[in-house]
């Protein structure tokens, strides 16, 4: 007989019916057709004459499918139509196949299917979006840190100096800002500073560079003359700095090279930002006079906005010329401008035809010579000084290293909270497959080839990724914006990083919402190419088969996609947990004195004017009135204060070791009842005496009134460990020097210290470092002021301005802190990291549990009828219970297992980050597998409680 | 026998008035109204097929699809309620209709 179905479908050609009408009508008329066959057959009618007779029912079918076309039922949508006139065209022109166009009706397609569904593709769009704005977020932050070019004109071509030598040269001074990588004294030295008489004879004798900009950190000043006094930033720069880097103004000029001699009025160029901030933006600024250490500069003009810095992370305020650098700086000497002394730190652009190695031979040549030659050689010739000429891109590091680690972290943390997310939409589509089987078998029945569906569902993974990428946008610009402002927030000084949508970022996006698509699109589409035809059309429900989500068996695509989840939270989980647990960790140190109720700000009279005797009575007194400020319980100062990052330390000969050993200790000066105001036990011995104060003020304010005794010294126990561990340290002299004790003749005679009293151990720069032996010793000024109150330590903070208005003087306070937000501010990263890594962790965790209530829903809704039917048979409602919540548990145990074990091997890679616990903690382990199986209980808990709702009639009658 | 367009103006009320005693498949009806009209009128398939399609498309009929052992499944088409009103409607219409143009017919024969 005749396939009368096949000859309907050969010549009936609908264009704006749906698939389901147009297979319903092709059967109709297929069922008519054979009827009419059959009939003529029996009236006596020969095969062929009978298939002829039926044929000539419809000779017409273009006007018949013109006819059915105009009925509206079972009608598309306009964009429907379109869809599938395209789809009509695709038939046609198969060979001449068009992509662009056949994209163009899988994404109308895809879009109209998704809006058919809202719930499922409201929750795919957010998870997504969750994923990849999360992603985005962190990647807009590396590449503001780590990826963008320097905002200078051709960044590539600028090229930074650096040393290198096998052995640290002999240089007297050396001061570094965090440009580059230093390491100076000892084996494989090398860094970015230089001295000044080298860059002179860079520039007159080696003629590569077509332009060369010096700049040095200038350091915090004192700023007056624009309100109250202030505190900036500021830097030196060379006279070509500016035109080097091909930088221009965004009002008046820049500082020129005629700003940059000794005879040169003294000028200043402000930052765009801090014009803003400081000056409202406003353009009549240019012309007017600060005050900088209360020395006169003039305003010529700004920076263009984008100059935001030049390494990154170490944004200025304002600039200043090199030439300045004698007239302002306290502690400049002629010798900080010899060959001894390097400071200046260069990059410069090599004149067109020198190559990058032929100007490093050239100013290599040049450095040993320098070094060789000069008054005092600096160095030896077979320790190989010498120049490298490093891209100013890569060379100028600056905050990248400190953030690069805490960002890779977060990086893999975001890329696991995709993957969860990926592995859950493609949950969801799975179980959307199922219901879809039916839609898709049509397809195919009507000659749809399986490659074209595959691409049809992928088309839509990736619409709804694409669609989740651009909702991810708007989280991760307002997340990376929130990122920055708390990064810049622990600061002390601007960084300057933007983070925006360039094209790098939005490239990294829509690569990522590409991928991602496809990634969860590919299980869902696979498994529609194993639908079998016969089975799914004569199922009536459009639902499949009890097969469910993904295949039979136990371990099935669905299953394996949530134990991923699960076993991907883990390890997510237990990396921030780890972290959490680090930061725990550092808070919980006893520092070795107490941190409570104090307040913490520094000051520099020294810029001001204050020296000599007139500073040490300018302290005495600022000292006795903070102890007035009522609420105060003790006042006193000391050079640095403690847990704020900076670290002072000292060499000294220690009696009875090798003359040339140097022994090393921590070094503090520090201000009367600095040991009562900290809280730091007096272990044995006394404190300074006041005359030990007077005496040490005296020799700070004229190193030649030194006495020949020893100075009085507090160590702590440590020290005592360390240096004197079987005899009474009191009284003990140690850091004497001489020719009678280093038997080396040039050595100038130091009286050294000796002990007069032992502290207990307490905490200098930071929390991690263990507490190494430190010694106290009486100054007379101070760079940081503690107050010790019986309350809110910032509740003193009006009666020390009140103080310091009475005082006369216009000395700015900055870094006012009380001892726990100093405290804060050095965990900033560790903050930092936890505090993102735990949100990540939710995130994975929230994702996790809707993937395993999704994938329990699932199988109950279709688990209905056999639920009824065992019910109907007597099965209690907890044996159901049992059933559910027992799968869903199986699978989050297998995932918390799998998990364990990934997070054993990822997190290693956590290593430096962590403090006092291992990466295989046991008990973060074991916390988070407890954490997520209660989750996951809680997650099975609703669809298991909707299982034992089933009731056995309704369920019967489902089917 | 009759022109197309005198057919096209009636076959709604055949097919209406076929299936109000119960409801039958497509070529049923078309065979049927070969039959009653003693070959008179005859359909075919492709151009009875959209007129079903149409008043299925109004609400005046409705497909159920019938399967029975050892055939292929059937469409059987039976009349709604709103059917059932056209259906009287057209009939007292086509009543009016045939008594008026007999009217005029006569007069003039």
């Amino acid at each position: 007989m005749p396939d009368w179905a096949s000859y309907v479908r050969q010549n009936l050609r609908l264009r704006t019916l749906r698939p389901e009408r147009e297979a319903e009508i092709v059967e109709d008329l297929a069922g008519q057709l054979e009827y009419a066959y059959r009939e003529s057959l029996n009236r006596g009618l020969t095969d062929e004459q009978a298939q002829d007779a039926a044929r000539q029912h419809v000779v017409d079918w273009a006007s018949l499918s013109n006819e059915l076309d105009h009925s509206h039922r079972g009608k598309e949508s306009a964009m429907a139509i379109l869809q599938r006139q395209a789809e009509d065209r695709d038939v046609r022109k198969r060979r001449t196949f068009s992509i662009l166009s056949d994209l163009r009706q899988d994404v109308l397609y895809g879009l109209r299917v998704l809006a058919k569904n809202p719930g499922f593709t409201t929750i795919a769009v957010l998870t997504l979006a969750l994923g990849i704005g999360a992603n985005t977020a962190i990647f807009s932050i590396i590449d503001a840190v780590m990826l963008k070019s320097l905002p200078v004109r051709d960044p590539q071509g600028l090229m930074l100096l650096k040393w290198g030598a096998r052995q640290s040269p002999k240089i007297h001074n050396s001061n570094s800002y965090g440009d580059c990588v230093t390491s100076i004294g000892g084996a494989n030295a090398g860094g970015c500073s230089l001295s000044k008489p080298f860059l002179e004879d860079v520039r007159t004798q080696t003629n590569v560079f077509s332009g060369l900009a010096e700049f040095a950190s200038a350091g915090a000043m004192n700023l007056s003359g624009n309100g109250p006094a202030s505190r900036v930033n500021a830097q030196y720069v060379s006279g070509d700095f500016f035109q080097t880097l091909g930088v221009g103004a965004a009002a008046g000029r820049l500082i020129a090279p005629f700003d940059d001699t000794p005879s040169a009025n003294s000028v200043a160029v402000l930052n765009y930002a801090y014009w803003q901030k400081a000056f409202g933006g406003n353009s009549s600024v240019v012309g007017e006079t600060i005050h900088l250490n209360n020395l006169p500069f003039t305003i010529v003009g700004v920076a263009e906005a984008r100059f935001n810095y030049l390494t990154p992370g170490n944004g200025y305020d304002l600039w200043i010329s090199l030439s300045q650098r004698s007239r302002l700086r306290k502690g400049w000497n002629p010798r900080s401008d010899d060959a001894g002394s390097w400071w200046i730190v260069a990059v410069g652009r090599l004149k067109p035809g020198v190559a990058r190695s032929e100007a490093q031979n050239k100013l290599s040549q040049l450095f040993l010579n320098d070094l060789l030659h000069a008054d005092k050689p600096l160095a030896k010739e077979e320790d190989a000084p010498a120049i490298t000429l490093e891209p100013a891109q890569t060379g100028l590091t600056g905050a990248r290293r400190r953030l690069s680690t805490p960002l890779f972290v977060l990086m893999m943390a975001v890329g696991i909270v995709l993957l969860i997310a990926c592995a859950n939409v493609a949950g969801l589509m799975l179980a959307r497959a199922a219901a879809r089987q039916k839609e898709i078998a049509v397809r195919l029945a009507l000659g749809a080839g399986r490659a074209r569906i595959v691409r049809q569902l992928l088309t839509e993974s990736v619409t709804l990724s694409i669609a989740g990428g651009l909702l991810g946008i708007i989280l991760a610009f307002w997340g990376a914006r929130a990122l920055l402002a708390f990064l810049e927030s622990t600061s002390q000084r601007p960084l300057g990083f933007t983070a925006g949508l360039d094209f790098r970022v939005l490239g990294f996006t829509a690569a990522t919402a590409i991928i991602t698509g496809i990634a969860f699109g590919l299980a869902p589409a696979v498994r529609c190419m194993r639908v079998d035809l016969t089975p799914v059309l004569k199922d009536g429900s459009g639902k499949g088969s009890s097969e469910g989500h993904g295949g039979r068996g136990w371990l099935n695509l669905g299953n394996s996609l949530v134990v991923a989840q699960v076993a991907l939270t883990v390890v997510v989980l237990v990396g921030a947990g780890l972290l959490v647990k680090t930061l725990e960790n550092l808070k919980s140190i006893d520092p070795g004195f107490s941190t409570n109720n104090v307040l913490n700000f520094d000051m520099d009279p020294t810029l001001t004017g204050y020296k000599g005797e007139r500073l040490a009575t300018f302290y005495r007194d600022l000292r006795d009135r903070f102890n007035a400020i009522p609420g105060v319980l003790s006042a006193s100062y000391s050079e640095m204060s403690l847990l704020s990052g900076s670290l002072s330390t000292t060499g000294f000969h220690l009696p009875g070791t090798p003359p040339k050993k140097e022994s090393n200790a921590d070094y503090l000066p520090v201000g009367a009842e600095f040991f009562a105001t900290m809280q730091i036990p007096l272990v044995g011995g006394r404190v300074f005496h006041p005359e030990e104060y007077v005496q040490a003020a005296k020799e700070e304010a004229d190193p030649k009134s030194q006495s020949q005794v020893p100075e009085a010294a507090i160590v702590n126990e440590s020290f005592v460990r360390a240096y004197f561990p079987n005899v009474n340290p009191l009284g003990q002299p140690f850091g004497a020097t001489g020719p009678g004790i280093t038997g080396d003749p040039d050595q100038t005679v130091e009286p050294g210290w000796v002990i007069v009293g032992v502290v207990g151990d307490a905490k200098y720069n930071n929390l991690r470092r263990e507490v190494h032996p430190t010694m106290y010793v009486p100054s007379g000024e101070g760079g940081s002021f503690e107050l010790r109150t019986d309350g809110n330590p910032m509740a003193a903070m009006d009666g020390v301005r009140e103080v310091m208005r009475q005082t006369g003087s216009d000395i700015p306070i900055f870094n006012v802190k009380t001892e726990s937000e100093q405290i804060d501010a050095l965990l900033f990263q560790e903050r930092l990291i936890a505090r993102l890594s735990s949100s990540f962790g939710m995130l994975a965790l929230l994702l996790a549990c809707i993937g395993l209530y999704g994938l329990l829903s699932y199988e109950v809704a279709g688990r209905t009828h056999e639920i009824g039917i065992r019910m109907a048979l007597g099965a209690q409602a907890g044996n159901v219970l049992r059933d559910v919540v027992g799968k869903g548990i199986t699978l989050a145990a297998t995932g918390v297992a799998i998990g364990s074990a990934a997070s054993f091997e990822v997190t290693r890679f956590l290593g430096t980050l962590l403090y006092d616990v291992k990466p295989s903690d046991p008990k973060t382990l074991v916390s988070v597998g407890v954490i997520l199986l209660l989750v996951a209980l809680a997650a099975c808990y609703v669809p298991a409680r909707r299982a034992t709702m089933v009731d056995p009639l309704v369920a019967l009658r489902y089917e | 026998m009759f022109n197309r367009d005198l057919k096209k103006g009636s076959t709604e009320l055949l097919v209406l008035s076929l299936l109000d005693q119960r409801p039958r498949h497509g070529y049923e009806i078309g065979k049927l109204i070969e039959l009653r009209s003693s070959g008179k009128l005859h359909f075919r398939i492709g151009s009875f097929y959209p007129i079903l399609c149409r008043l299925e498309d109004r609400g005046l009929i409705t497909g159920r699809w019938i399967e029975r052992a050892g055939e292929r499944r059937r469409r059987y088409y039976k009349l709604t309620s709103e059917g059932r009103t056209v259906l009287a409607q057209q009939r007292s219409v086509w009543k009016e209709f045939v008594v008026t143009v007999n009217d005029i017919v006569r007069a003039t024969s």
